[in-house]
C-alpha cells in the first residue's frame, strides 16, 4: 500500500520540480505563453470544477466573475492606486457578492434552464460594463504601466514572474480543490450532485451549500481575471466578459475529467496546447484550416473518451469492467 | 447502451493525437532558424524578416484578408522589379541592403487582444521579425504595439482608427493611415460645403455599433455636431451583430434627423440598408464606418439598395484617375487575387510599403535606424496610391499628418469620390432619392 | 408612441419572432427526444443559410423554392450528426455532448470559412422582396413569407408529433426511453429522426431566412443564444413553447429595441429570468 502511494508521491514531486525548472530552461517568451495560459485556464477549470464538477451545477457563465476581478483590480489601480494584489482580493469579495445575488434566483432552476440562465446573467452583465462610462465603456481601459515588481503585478522584460505567479496560484486552487473534494462540503456537494431531493430529505440546505460551491467558484475565477488584466494590460467588455471563456473552463473540465482534481489540469494542458498549436502551425493561412482541425479533434476527443481523460487512465489501471457509468442526467 | 469505440481505437486515437501535439509544440518550442546568431548583424541580410498580425479566422476574418492580400501586393513590388513610381517598385528587394527580399511572417490573432499580445511576441523573439505591421483592429493594436513599444521594435500601423492609439505618444509605434476624428471632420466639412450650396441640415441622428470602434465614432460625431452647430435629435447605440433592427429604425424614423451618421461593421450595415428600406426611411445616410464595411461586398450584397449613401475613405478606385501608379497596382491586385482592391487592401499596402521605405534608408535591420528612418519619412502624395498629400509622421504622436479621407458614393454600382469637391470625379447626389423613385 | 407607430412596432417583433420560432423548434424537438442541446444549431441554419444562397447564385433557384431543397437537405446533416456523433454518446454525461456539439460548431464554422472565404453574401434581387403597406403599417414581404413558411412549418412539425403515429412514438421515447425501446419502438430510429426533424426546420428557417438576411460563416452565432432563450422560455422539448416563446422574444426584443436599443437584449433576458423564476419549467415545459 505504502508503495502505492509513494510511486504517485514521487511523479507529482518530479512533476512540479519540472515546472519549476521549465522557465529557466524555456527562456522563449511563446512557449512561457503558452504554460501560462495552460495555468489560467487549468485554474479557472478547476474553479469551476467546485459548483460544475462536485455541486453538479452546469453554469456557463463565469466569465461574469473573470470580467468582474479583471475589473475590480484595474479600477482601484486607476482610481486609488491600489495594488493589483489588493484589488484580486477586493475583486474576489465581489464576485462572492455578485454570485450570491445571482446565484440565488438561479439556484430556483435546474439543469439546461440553470446553464441558459447563467449566461443571460453574463451577458447582462457585460451589457452593463459596456454601457457603464465609468469604467470605460466600450472602450475598455489601458491599465496604467508601473514599474516592473512583485507588488506592482508588472513585469515588462520577462514573462517568468507572471509564469511562477500563475503556477503559485495554480497549486493554491489545486489544494483547495482536494480538501473540498475530502471535506464536509465536499460530500454535501456530491450530495446534491447525486439527487437534489434525495439531499434535501437527508436535512442538506441545498440552496445554502449550491450558493457555497457558487461562491467559491466566483471568487477563484475572479482571481484569474485579475491576473488575467494585469498580465494583458488592456481590458474591454467583449474580451473579458466573453462566452467563449465561460466555455473554455467548461471545456477543460470536461474534457479531463468533471469532479476530479487531475481532470481540469489535463484538460487545459490538452485544449490549450492544441488551440495554440494547429494556429501557429496552420494559422496564418487566412483558410481557418486551424480551426478546423481544432474543432475535429474535441469533437474525436468527446465521442472517443466522453467520461474525460482522468476516467480513461483510471480505466488503463485497473482491469477492465463494466464502464456504464450512470451520471445524473441534467434534469435530476 | 454500451459504447462503440473500443479501447485500442481510443488508443489510437490519442497516440495520434499526442503525437501531432508534440510535433507542434516542437515547432513553437524550438526557435526559428538563426535565432543563435544576434539579431541585428550589420552585414545586410539576404532576407527581412517583417511580422504581419492580422484578424484571419473569426467574424472579421474577410476584412484581415483584404489587408493581407494589399501587404502581399506590395512586398511582391518591393521584392520584385516593377515600371511603377512607388518606392522601391524600380529595383529587386531593398537596394540599400544588398538588395534583401521582404520575407512576411503571418500571424492570426482571430480578433483577440491577448493573442494579439502574445503573437507580437512570438514574432518578436522567436522569428526574429524587424518590424510590425498590423493589426486591423484598435483594441488589438493596443495591445500588440504595447508589445513592440516594451522590446523596442518599430510597430506600423495602417487601417486601426482609433484615435487613442497615437495619442499615447509611443516611442516606436507609428500609423499611416487617417483616424477617426479626421475621418469625422471630413464629413461634417462635406456638411458645411453641401450648405454653401444651398442645402439645409439642421439636425443629426448617430446610430452605431457598441463596441470601440462604434462608441469612438460616436463621441468623435457629437463632439463635430456641437462644433458645427448641429443639434443631435437621436443617438442610438446598438448590439453589434444583432438579429434584427427594426426597432431602431422606427426610432429613427420617429425623430426625422436631416442626416444620418451610421457607423456599423458590414454585417449589420447590410441588415440596416435593408430596413431602412423595408420601412421607407429615405433621409441621407452619413456612414463614418468605412473601416469596417467598404468592401466590394457591401455593395455586392445589398445591390442597388447601397447606392447613394455617403461613406467616409481613405481610399477609392477612382483614384486611379489621379494617381498613375494605383491604377498599375489595382490591376495587379485584381489579376493576382481574384477580387477588386480595397480600402483595406490599399491602406495595408500603403503601410507596408512605408515600412519597406524606411527599413531601406534605415541601411540596417537595427530598430532604432529603422525607428529613425520612419520619422525621417517624407513621400510625396503622387509615390503613394492613397488620396493624401503624402507620409509624414507628427514628431510626437507618429500619426501621418497628411493622411486624410475622402467621401464617396455608390452611383450605378460604382464608388465615386464626391468630396472634397475638387477631386470629385462625380456631381454628389443629393439628398438619397426616395426607395420608390430609383 | 403614437398608435400607428406603436402598431409598427408590434408587427415588426412579431414578424421576426416568428423566425425565432422556426429556429427554436428544431432545437425544442432534439432535446425533447435527447436531452441534448445542439449547440452547433446555428451552424446548421448558416448552412441551410449557404446552401439557399449557392441555389440561388448557381442555378438562380429563388429561396421560396430552395426551401424544398434546404429542408431535406439539412435533415441528411441532421441525421449524419446523429449517427456519426451522438449515437456514440447517448449515455454519457450532458457535459460531454456539450463538448462535442460545441466541436461539431467551430468545425462548421471554419469549413464554411475554408469552402466559401468570410464573405459575406447575400440574395440580392428575391422573387419577394419590396414590402407592403396596409393602413400605414409596412409589412416586409420577404418577412411576411418567412412569418408563413414558420407558421406552416411549425404546424407540420406540431401535427406531426401530436397527430400520428409516429409521433406517438416519438413522444414515448422522449418521455422514457427504456419503457418505449420495451414496447417495441425502435428507439434510434426515433433519435434520429429527432436529429433529422430537428434540423430540417432550422433548414427551412435559413432558407427563409436568407431572403433578407446576410449570409456568412458566423452568421449562426447571431440566433443560437437567442434560440437557446426561447427554447428555454418556452420550457425544454415543447413544441407549443418553443413556437410561443419565439413570439414573446421576438415582440419583447423589438419594443425594448425602440425604447432603449442598447439594453434590448437585457430586457429580453431579464423576461427569461422572470419567467423561469415563476414557471421554473419554462412556459410549457415538462420538468
Amino acid at each position: 500500500m505504502v508503495r502505492g502511494k509513494l510511486l504517485p508521491a514521487a511523479a507529482l514531486g518530479l512533476l512540479l520540480l519540472g515546472l519549476i525548472v521549465f522557465p529557466l530552461v524555456v527562456t522563449l517568451p511563446y512557449p512561457q505563453h503558452v504554460m501560462i495560459l495552460i495555468f489560467l485556464y487549468a485554474m479557472m477549470g478547476l474553479a469551476w470544477n467546485i459548483i460544475g464538477g462536485y455541486a453538479g451545477q452546469v453554469s456557463l457563465g463565469d466569465a461574469t466573475y473573470f470580467g468582474i476581478g479583471a475589473y475590480t483590480t484595474v479600477i482601484l489601480l486607476r482610481d486609488l492606486g491600489l495594488s493589483p494584489w489588493v484589488g484580486m482580493a477586493v475583486g474576489a469579495v465581489n464576485a462572492v457578492i455578485v454570485s450570491v445575488i445571482l446565484g440565488y434566483p438561479c439556484f430556483r432552476v435546474r439543469g439546461h434552464y440553470f446553464a441558459i440562465a447563467t449566461i443571460a446573467l453574463n451577458e447582462i452583465v457585460a451589457t452593463i460594463f459596456t454601457n457603464w462610462e465609468y469604467v470605460g465603456g466600450a472602450v475598455g481601459i489601458y491599465v496604467p504601466i508601473l514599474p516592473e515588481s512583485f507588488v506592482n503585478l508588472q513585469f515588462h522584460r520577462s514573462k517568468t514572474p507572471y509564469y511562477y505567479i500563475a503556477l503559485g496560484m495554480l497549486i493554491g486552487v489545486v489544494l483547495l480543490n482536494v480538501w473540498v473534494g475530502r471535506s464536509r462540503l465536499g460530500y454535501y456537494f456530491r450530495a446534491i450532485r447525486a439527487d437534489q431531493d434525495a439531499a434535501r430529505s437527508l436535512g442538506i440546505d441545498i440552496t445554502r451549500y449550491k450558493l457555497i460551491a457558487y461562491a467559491m467558484t466566483a471568487a477563484l475565477t475572479s482571481l484569474g481575471g485579475s491576473f488575467y488584466s494585469m498580465y494583458v494590460l488592456y481590458i474591454d467588455p467583449t474580451s473579458v466578459f466573453a462566452f467563449s471563456i465561460s466555455l473554455l473552463v467548461v471545456l477543460v473540465a470536461v474534457l479531463g475529467g468533471v469532479g476530479t482534481v487531475a481532470g481540469p489540469v489535463i484538460g487545459s494542458i490538452i485544449l490549450i496546447s492544441l488551440s495554440e498549436g494547429t494556429r501557429v502551425l496552420l494559422g496564418g493561412t487566412g483558410r481557418a484550416l486551424d480551426v478546423a482541425i481544432y474543432g475535429l479533434l474535441v469533437m474525436a476527443i468527446s465521442v472517443l473518451q466522453p467520461y474525460g481523460i482522468v476516467a480513461w487512465i483510471r480505466g488503463l489501471r485497473r482491469p477492465p469492467k463494466t464502464r456504464e457509468v450512470k451520471v445524473a442526467g441534467p434534469a435530476a | 447502451m454500451v459504447r462503440r469505440v473500443s479501447r485500442r481505437e481510443f488508443n489510437f486515437g490519442l497516440v495520434g493525437l499526442i503525437g501531432g501535439l508534440a510535433v507542434g509544440c516542437a515547432q513553437t518550442g524550438t526557435p526559428a532558424p538563426g535565432a543563435g546568431q544576434p539579431p541585428a548583424p550589420p552585414a545586410a541580410p539576404r532576407e527581412v524578416k517583417v511580422g504581419a498580425i492580422y484578424p484571419l479566422t473569426g467574424p472579421v476574418a474577410s476584412s484581415g484578408l483584404d489587408c493581407r492580400y494589399g501587404i502581399e501586393l506590395a512586398a511582391e513590388i518591393v521584392n520584385g522589379k516593377y515600371d511603377l513610381p512607388l518606392p522601391l517598385a524600380r529595383e529587386e528587394g531593398l537596394p540599400n541592403l544588398g538588395g534583401a527580399k521582404i520575407q512576411l511572417i503571418w500571424a492570426d490573432h482571430g480578433g483577440s487582444p491577448e493573442r494579439g499580445q502574445a503573437e507580437a511576441e512570438r514574432l518578436i523573439t522567436q522569428e526574429k521579425v524587424v518590424a510590425l505591421i498590423g493589426a486591423y483592429h484598435s483594441s488589438v493594436t493596443a495591445t500588440a504595439s504595447q508589445v513592440a513599444e516594451r522590446m523596442g521594435v518599430p510597430y506600423v500601423n495602417a487601417e486601426s482608427s482609433s484615435p487613442s492609439l497615437t495619442e499615447r505618444g509611443f516611442k516606436w509605434f507609428f500609423r499611416t493611415g487617417p483616424h477617426d476624428a479626421t475621418f469625422g471632420k471630413n464629413l461634417f466639412d462635406l456638411l458645411r460645403d453641401m450648405e454653401k450650396k444651398g442645402v439645409k441640415v439642421r439636425t443629426i441622428g448617430i446610430v452605431n455599433e457598441n463596441t470601440l470602434y462604434g462608441s469612438d465614432a460616436n463621441k468623435i460625431t457629437k463632439q463635430y455636431a456641437q462644433e458645427y452647430g448641429y443639434q443631435v435629435v437621436v443617438d442610438i447605440a446598438y448590439p453589434a451583430n444583432t438579429s434584427d433592427v427594426t426597432s431602431e429604425v422606427q426610432r429613427i424614423k420617429a425623430n426625422n434627423p436631416d442626416v444620418l451618421f451610421q457607423v456599423s461593421y458590414t454585417s449589420d450595415l447590410i441588415l440596416f440598408i435593408r430596413t431602412y428600406k423595408q420601412l421607407d426611411y429615405h433621409r441621407q445616410v452619413m456612414r463614418g464606418d468605412s473601416a469596417g464595411s467598404d468592401v466590394p461586398q457591401y455593395a455586392k450584397a445589398l445591390g442597388k439598395d447601397a447606392e447613394y449613401a455617403v461613406t467616409r475613405a481613405a481610399w477609392s478606385a477612382d483614384i486611379t484617375a489621379k494617381r498613375p501608379a494605383a491604377k498599375a497596382v489595382a490591376e495587379m491586385f485584381q489579376q493576382k487575387f481574384g477580387q477588386p482592391m480595397t480600402e483595406n487592401s490599399a491602406r495595408a499596402f500603403t503601410g507596408m510599403l512605408v515600412l519597406a521605405d524606411a527599413i531601406n534608408r534605415a541601411k540596417s535591420v537595427d530598430p532604432e535606424a529603422i525607428r529613425q528612418a520612419l520619422l525621417a519619412t517624407n513621400i510625396p502624395g503622387d509615390q503613394t496610391i492613397m488620396p493624401w498629400q503624402g507620409v509624414k509622421f507628427d514628431e510626437k504622436t507618429h500619426q501621418n499628418i497628411y493622411a486624410q479621407g475622402v467621401n464617396l458614393q455608390i452611383i450605378g454600382g460604382q464608388y465615386y469620390t464626391v468630396w472634397p469637391f475638387d477631386l470629385a470625379t462625380r456631381e454628389i447626389v443629393w439628398p438619397m432619392p426616395k426607395w420608390s423613385q430609383r | 408612441m403614437t398608435p400607428d407607430l406603436l402598431v409598427q412596432v408590434v408587427v415588426s417583433g412579431l414578424l421576426i419572432g416568428f423566425v425565432f420560432a422556426l429556429i427554436s423548434v428544431g432545437l425544442t424537438l432534439i432535446f425533447g427526444v435527447m436531452d441534448i442541446v445542439n449547440f452547433a444549431h446555428g451552424e446548421f441554419l448558416m448552412l441551410a443559410m449557404f446552401a439557399a444562397f449557392w441555389l440561388y447564385a448557381l442555378f438562380a433557384v429563388d429561396p421560396v423554392f430552395s426551401v424544398l431543397v434546404c429542408g431535406p437537405l439539412l435533415f441528411v446533416v441532421g441525421v449524419l450528426t446523429h449517427k456519426l456523433l451522438i449515437r456514440h454518446i447517448l449515455n454519457a454525461p450532458m457535459l460531454a455532448q456539450i463538448f462535442c456539439t460545441f466541436g461539431l460548431s467551430v468545425f462548421l464554422k471554419s469549413l464554411a470559412q475554408f469552402l466559401w472565404g468570410p464573405n459575406f453574401r447575400s440574395i440580392t434581387e428575391p422573387l419577394l422582396g419590396g414590402r407592403i403597406e396596409v393602413l400605414g403599417v409596412f409589412f416586409g414581404l420577404p418577412q411576411v413569407a418567412a412569418a408563413v413558411g414558420a407558421v406552416l412549418a411549425t404546424g407540420a412539425v406540431y401535427l406531426l408529433i401530436y397527430r400520428t403515429e409516429l409521433g406517438r412514438a416519438l413522444q414515448a421515447t422522449s418521455e422514457d426511453r427504456q419503457t418505449a425501446a420495451l414496447m417495441g419502438i425502435d428507439t434510434e430510429r426515433m433519435f434520429t429522426l429527432a436529429w433529422g426533424i430537428g434540423a430540417a426546420c432550422v433548414g427551412v428557417a435559413g432558407a427563409l431566412l436568407s431572403m433578407f438576411y446576410y449570409i456568412y460563416p458566423e452568421v449562426g452565432a447571431v440566433f443560437a443564444l437567442t434560440s437557446y432563450v426561447v427554447v428555454a422560455l418556452g420550457g425544454f422539448g415543447s413544441v407549443t413553447g418553443a413556437f410561443i416563446g419565439g413570439l414573446i422574444i421576438g415582440l419583447v426584443q423589438v419594443v425594448a429595441g425602440f425604447i432603449s436599443p442598447a439594453f434590448k437584449m437585457v430586457v429580453v433576458y431579464l423576461v427569461y429570468m422572470a419567467v423561469i423564476l415563476w414557471r421554473p419549467q419554462g412556459l410549457f415545459g415538462r420538468w
